[in-house]
Order: structure tokens, then sequence, then C-alpha cells
């Protein structure tokens, strides 16, 4: 039994009592998935209902297989394409879109990405309908003013200027067209003179032949009246032409061992990107993967973190992740790490891989991160956002309809020896593409000692 | 992948994880500000507060709510980097990195490690004026949680080692997020720099690099000594639980730590201003000229204070804002305008004199002058013409919308903010419920005297970013 004065001693400064245990969780509760309903309109639009929650506002997310990938070299000409959606559509200008959008409770989100470009609104659900009118004009039928192209140009001119003025966007930009040097999503940024030869021909041409109802999927989750919203979206969508199929092109990426070093001359921190391709969701072992990747990198208590962070002081905030997309993914690491440390950390990094590919976790540590996967799963289907963000991921990779349900179960299946053999399996540095930013006159020296670099060109 | 960043939005908060442990995509605590309200004739959401207090002073807000079978703890200490010692810049968030390096009974790694193996996500931040530390855990581990956080209120047990670690893990965060980075630090970090001139208000909250080095384990110890007490601070439970059981575990594991004198607070309020103030910072790593504006707020709680947060979304918020229409639709000077009462959270978690803030990236070929000048014109809209009633129902459906998702994330982290910061701040969590009716009160007479009143060049300050190097070669602006 503890009791409360035990603390009290305690946290008087009183050295030498026996160190008392947190008390034990009781029995976890039930979560259940909330329920989907599906049905596909005539012209093959997908639809997606989940009724949920309490708060009397809905999130409608209507998500296109239009991206990046579809823009062949053509590189951030989906991206200008989707910010020129959200200048007028149907009868309403950029204003008024803006001001009806706030009226409903929401903004206009629309982004793009390397796959899919995706259009949202949570509103207070009274304006459901509303809203799916709204997504409806902004999909078919944008106006993609010429008058606003210079501008939206120029703006993209100076983000561009920005994301080349910082160590994260230059290393990931280096580190994709290593991994994918003839394919869509190794071209990051586009030079500026791509960039200010686009016209609104190839906007309107790129809207034209990549949106269409056969590559849309609408996903409504909150609180709102079922029959009124399918009304509204077989209204708004119904007679859409059902376009042409999505494009399937996954990319090849490069399993080798390559290094590239930028110079950024005086940076305090070396920003370090080391990765290489790997399988996608869609693949059997993929949960073993990512669960290894946790463990490894991915998560704060996680093997890399604990040790370049909690006991070398090397960095802040080191990551592992698994970046997918459709039929293709890869692992990296992302360190930003004081330069004096550049190769201590690298070695670090190679060693504990090394360490989990030679001996595989013991089991309480895979049950603690086993327990915190399944921890967080209920947070990641609790909103409404992140509940739509889960299906359309299941949907572009194409994962069977019970994968949510048994998520779970599959994470608390994975066994020790899974993990070390995914290690060895997925994370092989001696097939790893390296990116490195930072002070090349100091860090040079530094990766001349790192073994695992031997025999490339450090120049 | 995403390509197109928003530099200037939401300044990051001081906090002891980045990016690690936190890939559960919800509303940070250090999101934009969840504003509130409710206009009739939607349904008021009432969030349920149980508030009480234990014999050592330690105030305690309990919120039931058994929607997902998660449960929300966060301790907040009365706090910030605000007050932190005089010749200590940043220690107040070096010390909140301390909370997770060793306890009385949890060892280096294990408070993480208890939190993450039980299903947990947390994390700690430091703000103007106080420090946080919460964890949302699957609620049958509840009883955990209560048990880990007043380990650490009770007592920090760290070594010289652990203060060396976690100096290097800051001055790493400072490089990441400043010091290596064009517009490190603007405009959240370097506004308030220039903007006030009490010490209290104007340091460097993240710290000298050479302050933080200086830091000794004796001063650690010392900080938690006179600012983490249990009278200093609040304990906020949100979730499924039993209110019953969650008082009697609050009572078994706080009750028993001691309440001890509390310093005087420093005096922090801001001189009037009478003039405009401008400043310029280069820096060497922008490739483009920022433009930042800044005007003291009113008081909080005052009537002119509720009308500034109304034309805080009237001109700021959204991209229906005035300013966005003008300056990045109408003018092109930017992409994004953005900013807010207090960059560090939001119009309700801070106690003192605090700012508004506007900034943005804008081409060279636009001038710091032309720019203001449209600022101007838009404010004084506001300030000559009374606010619409479409204007103005927007404006607090907005809030409203923002609100509905505050109370609504799973996590609860601005939820639990709200309450925490009327507990410590306002003796008074039941605040949260009464926000619609007070913005309700609001007219538009008083929006037009306020921003008349505040929104005046010399109650302002205007902050620069020049880049260090010539532009050209890498610039696409033509």
């Amino acid at each position: 039994m503890r009791i409360a004065s035990a603390v009290v001693l305690l946290s008087c400064g009183a050295a030498a009592l026996a160190v008392e245990t947190p008390p034990a969780p009781s029995a976890p509760k039930n979560f259940q998935v909330p329920a989907k309903s599906e049905r596909a309109l005539g012209n093959g639009l997908q639809l997606t209902f989940v009724e949920f929650g309490s708060i009397p506002k809905t999130t409608i997310t209507a998500v296109v297989r239009a991206g990046n990938l579809n823009e062949g070299n053509n590189t951030w000409l989906a991206d200008l394409t989707g910010e020129l959606m959200k200048e007028g559509a149907g009868a309403r200008s950029a204003n008024q879109l803006a001001e009806a959008a706030a009226s409903m409770g929401g903004a206009v989100n629309l982004s793009v990405g390397p796959d899919q470009t995706s259009i949202s609104l949570d509103v207070l659900s009274e304006h459901g309908e509303e809203a799916v009118a709204m997504i409806a004009d902004l999909l078919r039928r944008p106006q993609l003013p010429e008058s606003e192209l210079a501008r939206i140009k120029r703006d993209f001119g100076r983000q561009l200027a920005l994301s080349r003025s910082q160590p994260d966007s230059l290393a990931n930009e280096t580190f994709l067209a290593l991994l994918y040097p003839n394919h869509p999503y190794g071209k990051l940024y586009p030079t500026d003179a791509q960039l200010a030869a686009y016209t609104i021909d190839q906007v309107r041409a790129f809207h034209h032949d990549n949106f269409g109802a056969t590559r849309t999927h609408i996903y409504v989750a909150g609180r709102f009246e079922r029959a009124k919203i399918e009304r509204a979206i077989e209204q708004g969508f119904g007679d859409w032409a059902a376009g042409a199929a999505q494009l399937v092109n996954p990319p090849t990426g490069v399993s080798k061992r390559q290094i590239k070093l930028i110079d950024r001359p005086g940076a305090p921190q070396s920003t370090i990107y080391l990765g290489l391709p790997a399988i996608d969701p869609s693949q059997p072992e993929y949960l073993q993967l990512s669960l290894t990747n946790s463990l490894l990198g991915g998560e704060f208590s996680s093997r890399i973190t604990s040790n370049i962070r909690e006991s070398k002081g090397y960095a802040y905030s080191p990551q592992s992740s698994l970046d997918v997309q459709y039929r293709s993914g890869y692992w990296i690491e992302e360190a930003d790490v004081t330069t004096e440390h550049t190769g201590d950390s690298l070695q670090e990094i190679y060693a504990e891989i090394d360490r989990l590919q030679r001996e595989p976790p013991s089991p309480q540590e895979l049950a603690g991160m086993q327990n915190y996967r399944a921890g967080v799963f209920v947070l990641q289907n609790a909103t409404r956002g992140a509940l739509i963000g889960q299906l359309a991921y299941m949907d572009l990779h194409g994962l069977p309809d019970d994968y949510l349900t048994h998520l779970v179960e599959r994470i608390y299946a994975i066994t020790p020896d899974q993990v070390g053999a995914a290690a060895r399996k997925y994370i092989r540095p001696q097939e790893m593409t390296l990116v490195i930013v930072g002070d090349l006159a100091k860090v040079r020296p530094q990766l001349a000692k790192v073994p695992q670099l031997k025999g490339l060109s450090l120049q | 992948m995403s390509r197109y960043q928003h530099l200037l939005a939401a300044a990051a908060a001081l906090a002891v994880a980045g990016c690690a442990g936190q890939k559960v995509s919800e509303p940070a605590a250090a999101s934009p500000p969840p504003a509130a309200t409710a206009t009739p004739p939607a349904p008021a959401l009432n969030v349920p507060t149980e508030y009480y207090k234990l014999g050592n002073g330690l105030r305690v807000v309990l919120s039931e709510d058994h929607s997902v079978p998660l449960a929300t703890v966060a301790v907040y200490y009365n706090i910030g980097f605000r007050i932190e010692p005089r010749d200590r810049t940043g220690f107040a968030h070096l010390f909140e990195h301390m909370m997770f390096q060793g306890s009385t009974n949890l060892g280096k790694m294990e408070f993480i490690k208890l939190v993450q193996t039980n299903g947990g996500v947390l994390n700690g931040s430091t703000r103007f004026d106080f420090t946080n530390y919460f964890e949302v855990v699957p609620s049958n581990t509840l009883e955990t949680m209560l048990w880990a956080e007043a380990d650490r209120m009770g007592g920090l047990n760290i070594t010289q080692a652990n203060l060396d670690n976690q100096n290097g893990v800051v001055q790493n965060e400072v490089k990441v997020n400043v010091l290596n980075r064009p517009y490190g630090g603007f405009p959240w970090l370097d506004v308030p720099q220039y903007a006030n001139r009490n010490w209290y208000n104007a340091h460097n909250f993240y710290g000298d690099l050479k302050d933080l080095d200086a830091a000794t384990l004796k001063d650690v110890l010392a900080f938690h000594e006179t600012y983490y007490g249990p009278n200093n601070a609040v304990v906020v439970v949100a979730g499924d639980f039993d209110p019953a059981q969650a008082r009697a575990w609050i009572e078994k594991y706080f009750a028993g730590i001691k309440g001890r004198p509390l310093p005087a607070q420093p005096d922090i309020s801001e001189p009037p201003q009478t003039e405009e103030r401008r400043a310029s910072k280069v820096d060497a790593l922008a490739p483009r000229p920022a433009l930042a504006v800044a005007y003291h707020v009113p008081e909080r709680w005052t009537p002119e204070w509720l009308a500034f947060g109304v034309i805080d979304q009237l001109l700021l918020q959204g991209e229906d804002s005035a300013l966005t229409r003008k300056l990045v639709k109408e003018r092109g000077y930017t992409d994004s305008v953005s900013g807010g009462i207090n960059l560090l959270g939001n119009m309700f978690n801070y106690q003192g004199p605090m700012l508004w803030t506007a900034g943005l990236v804008h081409d060279s070929e636009h001038s710091t002058d032309q720019i203001l000048a449209d600022i101007d014109a838009t404010i004084r809209q506001v300030q000559e013409q009374p606010v619409s009633a479409a204007e103005f129902d927007r404006a607090l459906t907005k809030m409203r919308s923002q609100f509905y998702n505050v109370i609504g994330s799973a996590s609860r982290f601005g939820m639990v903010d709200l309450l925490a910061s009327f507990a410590l701040f306002d003796d008074d969590p039941g605040r949260i419920n009464g926000l619609d009716a007070q913005f309700r009160k609001v007219t538009p007479e008083l929006i037009q005297q306020t921003a008349r009143k505040y929104l005046v060049p010399s109650n302002r300050t205007v902050l620069t970013i020049e880049p260090g190097k010539a532009e050209g070669g890498k610039g696409a602006a033509p």
C-alpha cells in the first residue's frame, strides 16, 4: 500500500527511503472506432459517413487523387492549381468564398500533397449542406482567374526563397532528389524559371485532366443530418463527369550508400537526413516495420532519441519516421545536432540501428511501445479530423475495411524477434542515403572518422 | 511533404519535447487562440467544472466527460519566463526540462516512459506567466499519472550530469528554433524585447546561451522550492473518470506536499507608451524583409479587452479578415499575415501586460512605410465606421466554432488550458462557460472606441527584419 505520508517524507529530501513504485492502472476500457457507412454515386464518386460525437460540428473533406505525382516535370503545377482554386469558384469571388466559409464557422482548407489534393470545411452543423455546395463549386467550377496568377506565383516564389534558406528544407529537397531521381516525388521544389513560366492554360489543363468523380472520395464526420447531407452531395456531384482514372506510377527508390553534403558556413547545427526506401502500408510486414520504427527512433522514449538527446544532449527533437505514398515509402532519421557532435551523433544513430539488428528488444521494452501505440490509437480516432485522416489513409493504401478494428490486436501480436527481423530486413545502413546541411569545414573532418562512411567521397 | 509553409504561423511554445512524441494530430496547446463565445440560437455547450482547494493551497479543477476513454492531467505552476531571475535569462524554461529528469521516486527517463508505456502522450511548456505539464492517457491509468505528477511536485532528484545534459538539449532547441533558421525568433521572441520597457517583459525568454551555461544545480533546486509548491499550482483533470475517485486520489497523493510562503510578485507593469517605437534587426539567413506591428492591449477582463478580442477576429483571424484581404489579396505584399493577442498562447492564458502582434514576410520592392500605410488604412475603417451586424456575427461565429473544437478535442489540451488559466489567474475556472455572454456585451461603439484608443501609432512598435545578404540570384520575384 502506498500512503500519502510517504510522499511527504520523501518530498522533504529524506534520502535512502525505499523507492515507491507507481500505482498500477486498472483494467483498460474498450474503445470502439465509430462506425462508418459507405456508398458510391453512379459516376464513381465515393462517399463515407461517420456520425460521431456530441459537438454540433461537421467536417466535410473531399480527397482527389490529383497531386504532385500528376505534374510530370512541371513541379508545383499541382500546388499552383490548388492555390488558384481558392481564388473564386462558381459565382463567388475569393473574398466571398472566405466570408461565406467564415459565416459557417469554418475556413476553406485546401492542401496539395504528393498523391492527393484535399479540400476540407469544418463547420457548424447547421451549415453542412452549404459547405457541401461550396466544395462542389471549388472542385468543379473553380474560376482559375488569370488576374491572380502573377500574385500567386510571386507568393510561391517568396516561399521558395524561404524554403531555400532553411536547412531542413534543403536537406529534404536533396534527400528526395537522391532517392527518387526520375520521379515527381523527387522534385520537391521547382526552379525559379520554371515557376515563372507556368501559364494559366497549364493550370486549367491540369485541373481539367485531373479532377473528376472517379478520383474523388468525400468524407463526412461529426453531427449531421444524414439524409440532407446525402441529398446535397447528390445535387452537388451527381452529374460530375467521371473523368480520367487515377494515375498509377509508384517510384522505385534508390537503395545505395550515398552521401551529399551541403555547406552552410557558420551553422551552429548540422541537419542530418539519413534513410532508404521501405515498404508501404499495403505490405504484410508494414506494421512490424512501423512498430520497429517507433521503438528505434519514432517516439520521445525511443532508443535514438534517448541516446542522442537524453543521454548525450546533442539534439532537441531528433525523430525517425516512415514516410509513405501510394505503393512507395521510405524510412528516415532526421536530426538537427550540435555542429561539434555531427560525427558522434551519426555514430550513435548507426550504433542504435546495429544494436536493434543484433539483439531483439526485451519483451518489456516491446510491450511498452505496444501499449503506447494502442493508447494513442484512441487519440488518433477520436476527433472528426483525425478520423477522416485515418479513413483516407486506409482508402489511399487500399487497406481492408476492418483494418482499424483489428489494428490494436495486430500491434500486440508482434514479437521481439519480428522487430529484430524487421530492423535487419528494412533498416539497412549500407544502403542509406545521407544528406548533411551544415558547416562543412567543421563537419568533414568528423565524417572522415565515421566507419560507416568509409569509402564515400566527402567532397 | 507540405510544400507551402507558413513561417510565421503559431510560434512554438518553449517546450520540452520537439516533434518527438507528438505525432498525434491534435491541436497542441500552443495552437492559435482558442477564442470563445456562443451566439444564439446554437445550443450552449456547458463544460462541467468542479473547483476546490486542498488544505495546502493546491487548486483542483475536475471536468468530467465520458465521450472518449481518455483522461487529461495538467499541472500548471504560476511561474513563467516573464518573472524568472534577472541574471538568469531562460532559466524558467531550462527548469521545465529539469522536471523530466528525475523526481523522488522516478529516475531519469522514467517519467516519460511511465506515460508512454501506459499509452499516453505528454509534454510541458513555458509561457509568460505559467509553466505547464500535461499527459493525455487511457483513462484507466489516471491514478498512475496523478501519482507521478505529485511525485515531481513533491521534489526533484537530479544530478549535475542531468543539468549538463538538458543544458545541451535546450541549447539545441534554441539553435533549431531560432539561431539556425531565418526569422527564427520573429516575431514571437523578438517583439516583446523591443515593445516593452520593463525588464520582466522585455528580456530574452529563451535565454542567452551564456546565462544557460551559468545555471547551477543549486539554482534548480531553489527554484523548485520557491515556485513549485502546491499553493502556487493548479491540477486539472478532464475526461473519463469518476469525480469522487479522482478527489480521493488527489487527496492521497498531493495533500501531503507542504505549502510554502510565496515570494512577492515583482512589478511587471509596463509604463504607458507615448510614442511609436521602431526597431530593425538584420537577419543573415533571411532572404526577404519582414515586418511586424505590435500594440499593447487593454487589461484582461475589461470591456475594452473583450472588444479587442473581437477586433482581432475582424482584422487578423481567417482568410476573411480585413488585413488578409488588404495585404494579401488586394496588394499582394505577402501570402500570409498572421498573429494575435499573446503569440505564445491566446487572449486568456496570461496575467499582465500583453501585445497584439501582426507579422508578415514581404518582397523588398515594397517598403515598410507603404505596407504600414495600408495597415493604418485598414485599421482606420474599424475606427471610423461601426462594424456591420454581419461582420460582428461572423467574428463571433468564428470564435464559437473554434471554441467547439477546443472543448471537443480528444486531447482536451485547449480546454484544460482555459480551465487552468482561469483557476490560476482568476480563481474561477467556471468562466469557461460565461465567455459567450461576455463577448455578446461588446457593442459596435465599444469596438470603435477601443480601436481609436489602442490601435494608434503611439501605442505600437514596428519591427522590421532586414535580410543580411543581398537579394537576387535566388529570388523568384519578378
